[in-house]
């Protein structure tokens, strides 16, 4: 006999806390974001899935699942959700989550990381510094492979000028683009604990 | 018509092709466009999941915020960009919470915004400020013949769905191919999402999503296809060498921005058409119209 599934409220309640977390609540388990999901079938759970596993508070199997690192923003469950749900807005939620509880396994998750990196030192984003910082958290072997599989496609890049050399200028207002960004993550953590 | 513009970091990179192309059309069609001065990154589809939601639409306040002083509306050409832009404004405007804690957040940085402008896509602004008929009229070599892909992509159409477009089967970018002399083919992916930034990380979703895109416009016997937002572009012409090695495609399919397809028809000088950057070559799909 399989076992009675152990409800965990503790981790649902902290994931309503989040900014979209209560979006959560309305989920009917219709499946209409299933059928319109591009990526569906790279996820373990699907998006109807997933909302279950965390209205059970199933923290475990959450850790586990891809589900929102698959999630490419395409926005169609978003616009056929009947209960107004704005999925990946949630999806958003649940990456920074994962990255703050340290879940940061699958090269997605470095990927976000490397690009949020670039844009928060210069204010802009440049491809090159992206991908050097993408591969110095992936590690070498990685970085050999994508050079290898990829090597055809970024000579190409090179030869069509589609890569810029250089980085761009750092923006002049940096310093007030941070500080914008981090009173911001200080209201939103006055919020949830207000 | 006067715009503040948003280019985007794409376009200071992979999609070079779009902001030549944009710049000189826009100038053809008598769009004054005006850089957002210092303006910074808009988090693409990435930064909201790693610094959450609230910050990331801080960092799109911050770009409107710079645009205001202007007083002009934003035109956004990528899509990504437009949909961070596009949400922040408009929840800015519906949200007095989210308006205040907003200025709250741009003080630190000494911003503050009011909310008075709109942000717009370029596809909205091609066709309810500019108009069929003044496209028309600066078409001085229509492609009669050219069937033409019109990749609409996934968010543009989504952000606001039926604001200016069908969110499933939009029409709009194929009304501009018309203008332009060109036949749209029908092709039914025109929204399927092209895999986005999977790109990198997980290559093989990216080049599968593409393959069944570039098919269907084959399929419907397109000669050439045209999208308007960077990541489409550079996942389907890029990424078409290694798509070829994974999957058959009938033929070769050219990706042009549309904006590179409206500079050959508008007849402006070459390097505004910018084809050299782009990958699979457009040369023999292009030659009737003088392209070469």
């Amino acid at each position: 006999m399989t076992q009675p599934i152990k409800y965990e409220s503790e981790f649902a309640k902290e994931i309503y806390a989040l900014e979209n977390g209560q979006q959560i609540k309305k989920c009917m388990q219709c499946g209409m974001c299933d059928v319109s999901c591009a990526t569906k079938k790279e996820m373990d759970y699907s998006p109807r899935e997933l909302f279950m596993l965390l209205r059970t508070g199933n923290r475990d199997e959450f850790y586990k699942a891809n589900t929102m690192w698959m999630c490419s923003t395409c926005l169609m469950c978003k616009v056929r959700c009947p209960r107004g749900i704005a999925l990946v807005d949630v999806m958003h939620d649940l990456k920074a989550y994962a990255i703050k509880q340290g879940r940061t396994k699958p090269p997605q998750a470095a990927f976000y990381q490397a690009f949020c990196q670039d844009i928060m030192s210069r204010g802009r984003l440049f491809m090159g510094g992206l991908m050097a910082r993408y591969y110095l958290k992936r590690g070498w072997t990685e970085m050999v492979k994508a050079g290898f599989e990829m090597k055809d496609l970024g000579l190409k890049m090179v030869m069509h000028s589609r890569i810029p050399m250089k980085p761009p200028k750092g923006i002049k207002g940096l310093k007030g683009m941070r500080a914008i960004v981090e009173r911001a993550q200080e209201l939103v953590g006055e919020e949830v604990k207000g | 018509m006067r715009y503040s513009f948003y280019p985007g970091c794409s376009m200071e990179g992979e999609a070079l092709p779009y902001l030549k192309s944009f710049e000189a059309v826009a100038d053809a069609l008598y769009m004054g466009l005006e850089e957002i001065p210092d303006w910074n990154c808009c988090g693409a589809t990435v930064a909201s999941g790693v610094i959450g939601d609230f910050p990331a639409q801080a960092l799109s306040a911050r770009n409107l915020a710079l645009a205001e002083p202007m007083r002009f509306d934003i035109v956004v050409p990528c899509s990504s960009c437009y949909m961070n832009l596009a949400q922040a404004n408009r929840k800015f405007q519906e949200d007095p919470h989210f308006r205040a804690m907003i200025n709250e957040a741009l003080r630190a940085g000494g911003l503050k915004y009011k909310g008075s402008l709109k942000v717009r896509q370029i596809i909205d602004v091609l066709i309810n400020d500019v108009g069929l008929e003044k496209i028309k009229s600066a078409v001085k070599k229509p492609l009669t013949g050219l069937r033409v892909a019109g990749y609409v992509g996934c968010q543009t159409p989504r952000v606001f769905p039926w604001e200016f477009d069908d969110p499933e089967q939009p029409v709009f970018m194929d009304r501009v191919i018309e203008a332009l002399g060109a036949t749209p083919v029908k092709f039914p992916l025109k929204t399927r999402c092209c895999g986005g930034s999977h790109n990198l990380t997980r290559p093989e979703i990216t080049t599968g999503s593409a393959a069944g895109i570039i098919n269907c416009a084959l399929e419907d016997q397109a000669q050439i296809m045209v999208t308007a937002c960077p990541m489409c572009q550079l996942n389907m012409d890029a990424f078409q060498g290694m798509i070829k090695g994974e999957y058959e495609l009938k033929a070769e399919m050219p990706v042009l921005f549309l904006t590179q397809l409206m500079a050959i028809a508008f007849d402006l000088p070459p390097a505004s058409w910018a084809l050299k950057h782009n990958i699979v070559s457009p040369y023999a799909a292009l030659a009737p119209f003088g392209v070469k």
